[in-house]
């Protein structure tokens, strides 16, 4: 006697239902996909159709004709410099965002879970205040005749009052305060999802509390810390009304410059190349830092 | 039941037709800039000057002289007049969005030149001067932007705009430049005169606002400064003063699209916006702002304390600088960069 | 041989809840211990307070004459295989079991030597290069055992380490775990609340109830001799019947019960007896005629290797009893029919309900 398998492919003579079946199959499929079709059209219109209006945008002059001069303009020392500075400002805030966030992460992420629920309010309080009211609000805490100054002096610990403010160190101080919820959030959210027992294994295997920290905690928490650094880094990119606040009009970033293109020349096409720029830039770093920490799912934990 | 609904709506149809037909026969569309100032703008100037040619005014608001750009483009512009700053009109000009202004019917005899062109017409004017702390320098102030560049007989902090238009020429004046001989700009000698206080400005603010905080606060001793912002500042109570010497008069403009549907009415609403009587009641109702035109100051009656305090009284008018718009709309965007380049250093 | 640990009057309390109460217990060099008891027992606070990773309020261990409870966990030098393995994710295999020695300071050449070492041991030297993620549970199992002996730890500690893996491989992994433990000698501390596993094991079994041990002996001391009903009903399947104590003597269902250890009476308790239901008897010679039941079958459900009866004793008490399909001797009973069993004297086992 001989057996032969059939391929998968390939139908027995008498198959019953095949036919429907596969079409029963076909038609949930299609069903699902069409399930997809509302959120695709949304991120259509207000995503993608923008995007490309953008692009188009940015090869055309101030008075509508196609040019590169756009992108020629760039290269203008100013434009180089505010390049510079937005990386600058962005990676500052963004360590000390790393430096002052992570301790805050790790403790919320030791508390037992209600009082680190009630202490995440005060985290992410600043969310709830305009970001207009929260940098006027540092203007009076760190100007020469502000709060902070004028306490320092009357305590008779400097006789001139510090330049807290209107510079790169105002601009620093301005935005880590708005930024800082992005980084503590994710970076809780994957901490708590690190189960203690890899503390406990560590302390087993010998581990100090520091090597433990260091060796397994640190490690374990990357993740979210790369997603919330990525999260900061990016928004930091396109920082508008605190820079211009709190600068002085020193620290000029990348995205006052689209601003002034705009209300101040009113070229559009100039002001869409720098947004293609930034969009681009931005682009490439997330992925690099995709690549960098191989996390599948960006933001989540493994 | 159905029918008679149907017919309802026929008719509400046909009435909001004929409100149209009717609104484009004795309505004028002007866009300002919006807010507060096109508010005040709206009672003194536009308002009256609507009655007087017996039309209704509509009000609109922009953001700048693209979206006017884009009404024109669309070939029927929503809007007949717009009100914009001298720079954009010159701008809008020289790409040609606007009618001609009809001088047959707008007289500009009391319009300074530079305060007007072919297309466009100035409408108010506001005051760049030299602000500054008394309690910091009491009886001895810094009397001009010469004073101002001298930081080894007027030490202290300094503070200048953000932008480009108007601090180009009092670094000129700063300078040693005459009045007379501002224009063109020397932007190089402009920037090398600010390249040199630079050390002593400690904030370039960005808006009126902040501006007006950075006096009012000491946190700079001497500032140039929107004339409109001080006035806020003294009235409440700071002690701060300042001069008309050497200030630069800026000022809005009103421009008619092309393509508009009312051209001849566009002329005679314009021309009662600069007339010398509508622009009389620019000192008393919007003290911050001066009229355009010189006449008002022929046709009103003011007392002194309101012409001590108007940047265009014909004594104040005298020891200023008027911006030349036109200069502006040709190098705008270049001198802005190298300024910013400059400031960012 | 090193490893002796005493421990002594450990007391934990959480609250009003004792976790620990007063527990002492010898173990000795070599010996493989099981902590066997139901959840909240208190067995995985005493492995944690062995470990270091909880407190006790008072007491003390030693481990070969050394107080060892006021170490920080990471000076006891202890391997212990946790629950849910904790392997390092973001470690591979020979990083995870290379790691304590890393913290000992170990040259490279050694520690490879040592972690190849531990890997064979496990079987799982080819995997050394993996990620754990891209284990199995089995796999995982083994690695952590690896770690946890590579160092080579006076004590091993296991929290329940097979619990997590199905029913065979769990099987396959006690005889294996058994193996390792006669080539190491390595004294053990095992935590389980499965009495089969335990009983598979152990050299001798602790079994806690309550914060207490209720019994400690090796396992057929405690399979055969429980000492209370509690230890009696959690070890094996049990069935209790009621045993009347009179001035005759004992007697169950009206006959007089013969058993093997005379019933000291404390006052007031009752004696049940205990039945383990492969210990009844319904074929062979009515040995003791005394200890014979009348009971009724009442279902037999074929289940491959064995028939399951299921037998009502007088009182409405049913026990399942297993039968293997070709044991000479009696028929096997049919539903309905009255079947007597017989419990030899040496099976009798009686429990008070008191500890």
């Amino acid at each position: 006697m001989t057996m032969t398998l059939d391929h998968p492919g390939t139908l027995p003579a008498a198959a019953p239902n095949a036919d429907a079946l596969q079409r029963q199959g076909a038609r949930e499929r299609r069903a699902l996909a069409s399930l997809t079709l509302p959120g695709a059209a949304l991120i259509f219109v207000v995503l993608i159709l923008p995007i490309g209006w953008l692009f188009w945008q940015s090869f055309f002059g101030a008075a509508g004709q196609p040019t590169l001069e756009n992108y020629a303009r760039m290269l203008k020392p100013v434009y180089v410099r505010t390049f510079v500075t937005t990386f600058e400002v962005s990676g500052l805030v963004t360590l000390a965002c790393v430096l002052l966030g992570y301790p805050v992460a790790y403790l919320l992420a030791q508390l037992p879970e209600r009082l680190a629920g009630l202490l995440m309010i005060f985290v992410i309080l600043p969310f709830w205040t305009s970001v207009l009211v929260r940098t006027y609000a540092w203007l009076v805490l760190l100007q020469r005749t502000g709060i902070i100054n004028t306490w320092l002096v009357d305590a008779g610990l400097i006789s001139e009052p510090l330049p807290l403010v209107h510079n790169m160190l105002g601009v620093v101080i301005g935005m880590v305060h708005v930024m800082l919820p992005f980084l503590i959030l994710p970076l809780y959210a994957s901490m708590r999802a690190i189960d203690p027992v890899y503390m406990r294994a560590a302390a087993n295997c010998g581990a100090t509390p520091a090597q433990a920290f260091r060796q397994v905690f640190l490690p374990l928490s990357l993740p979210g810390l790369a997603a919330g650094v990525g999260l900061v880094f990016v928004l930091c990119l396109g920082f508008y009304v605190t820079p211009a606040l709190l600068g002085g009009g020193r620290v000029s970033m990348w995205a006052m410059q689209i601003a002034d293109n705009i209300s101040v020349y009113g070229n559009w096409g100039a002001a869409s190349s720098l947004g293609v720029v930034l969009l681009i830039v931005t682009g490439i770093i997330l992925y690099a830092f995709k690549r960098l920490f191989r996390t599948e799912n960006f933001g989540g934990t493994r | 039941m159905r029918k008679s609904m149907k017919q309802g709506i026929i008719a509400a149809i046909a009435a909001v037709g004929l409100s149209t037909t009717a609104m484009a026969a004795d309505t004028l569309t002007l866009a300002g800039l919006g807010g507060k100032v096109q508010e005040d703008l709206t009672k003194t100037l536009f308002k009256p000057a609507a009655e007087k040619v017996g039309v209704e005014l509509r009000g609109e608001s922009h953001d700048g002289l693209a979206a006017v750009r884009v009404q024109v483009q669309s070939g029927a512009p929503g809007w007949d007049v717009a009100h914009l700053g001298a720079e954009d009109c010159a701008i809008g000009a020289a790409e040609g969005l606007f009618e001609p202004i009809d001088y047959s019917v707008v007289n500009a005899d009391g319009i300074p030149e530079r305060a007007r062109g072919k297309d466009w017409v100035g409408t108010n004017t506001y005051s760049v001067v030299l602000a500054w702390r008394t309690d910091k320098y009491g009886d001895n102030p810094p009397k001009d932007w010469k004073d101002f560049w001298n930081v080894e007989k007027f030490p202290g902090r300094r503070a200048m705009s953000v932008y480009p238009q108007e601090m180009m020429e009092i670094s000129l004046l700063g300078d040693g430049v005459p009045r007379d001989q501002v224009y063109p700009l020397d932007t190089k000698r402009s920037l090398a005169a600010i390249a040199k206080i630079k050390p002593n400005i400690s904030v370039w603010w960005s808006s009126g606002a902040q501006s007006a905080q950075l006096l009012k606060d000491g946190e700079v001793d001497m500032e140039a400064i929107w004339g409109s912002r001080i006035a806020g500042v003294i009235a409440d109570g700071a002690p701060v003063k300042f001069t008309y010497q050497d200030g630069v008069i800026g000022f809005g403009c009103v421009a008619i699209l092309k393509g508009t549907k009312h051209l001849a009415e566009a002329q005679k609403l314009v021309a009662n916006i600069v007339s010398p009587e509508i622009q009389a009641r620019i000192p008393t109702m919007m003290g911050y702002y001066g009229p355009a035109n010189q006449k008002a100051f022929e046709v009103g009656k003011f007392p002194p304390e309101v012409l001590a305090q108007s940047n265009q009284s014909p004594e104040n008018a005298a020891k200023q600088v008027i911006m030349q718009p036109t200069w502006w709309a040709e190098h705008m965007q270049d001198v802005q960069e190298d300024f910013k380049n400059l400031i960012t250093q | 041989m090193p490893g002796k640990v005493e421990i002594r009057n450990i007391r934990k309390s959480y609250g009003s809840f004792v976790a620990l109460d007063d527990v002492s217990l010898d173990i000795a060099p070599g010996e493989f211990l099981t902590l066997l008891g139901p959840s909240g027992s208190g067995k995985t606070t005493l492995l944690n307070v062995l470990a270091g990773f909880v407190r006790p309020d008072s007491g003390s261990i030693t481990i070969d004459g050394t107080e060892f409870l006021t170490l920080p966990p990471h000076k006891r030098n202890l391997g212990m295989v946790f629950q849910n393995y904790a392997l390092f994710p973001h470690m591979s295999v020979g990083r995870n079991v290379g790691y304590p020695l890393r913290l000992r300071g170990v040259s490279a050449a050694e520690i490879e030597r040592r972690v190849r070492d531990a890997l064979d041991l496990v079987q799982m030297a080819h995997l050394a290069d993996r990620g754990v993620d891209a284990l199995s549970g089995g796999q995982r199992q083994r690695v952590a055992l690896a770690r946890a002996i590579v160092f080579e730890p006076s004590i091993l500690l296991m929290d329940e380490p097979l619990s997590a893996l199905d029913k065979k491989l769990r099987e396959h992994m006690q005889l294996e775990l058994k193996r390792l433990h006669d080539r190491l000698g390595t004294t053990t501390v095992y935590v389980t609340h499965d009495q089969r596993e335990a009983l598979t094991l152990s050299d001798r079994i602790a079994v806690v109830n309550g914060g207490r041990i209720a019994q400690l002996g090796t396992p057929d001391e405690i399979y055969d001799r429980p000492r209370n009903k509690f230890v009696a009903d959690f070890i094996g399947e049990t069935r209790f019947l009621p045993v009347e104590h009179g001035a005759s003597g004992l007697s169950l269902y009206g006959r007089p019960l013969k058993v093997r250890d005379e019933w000291k009476s404390l006052t007031g308790d009752t004696p049940w007896l205990v039945v383990r239901p492969e210990r009844l008897r319904w074929h062979g010679e009515e040995t003791d005629a005394a200890n014979r039941i009348d009971a009724e079958t009442t279902g037999v459900i074929y289940q491959g290797d064995s028939y399951l009866v299921t037998v009502r004793m007088p009182d409405g008490v049913e026990i399942d009893l297993r039968r293997g399909p070709d044991i000479a001797g009696k028929e096997l009973p049919q539903r309905g029919q009255p079947v007597h069993l017989w419990l030899d004297r040496e099976h009798t086992i009686l429990v008070s309900d008191k500890p």
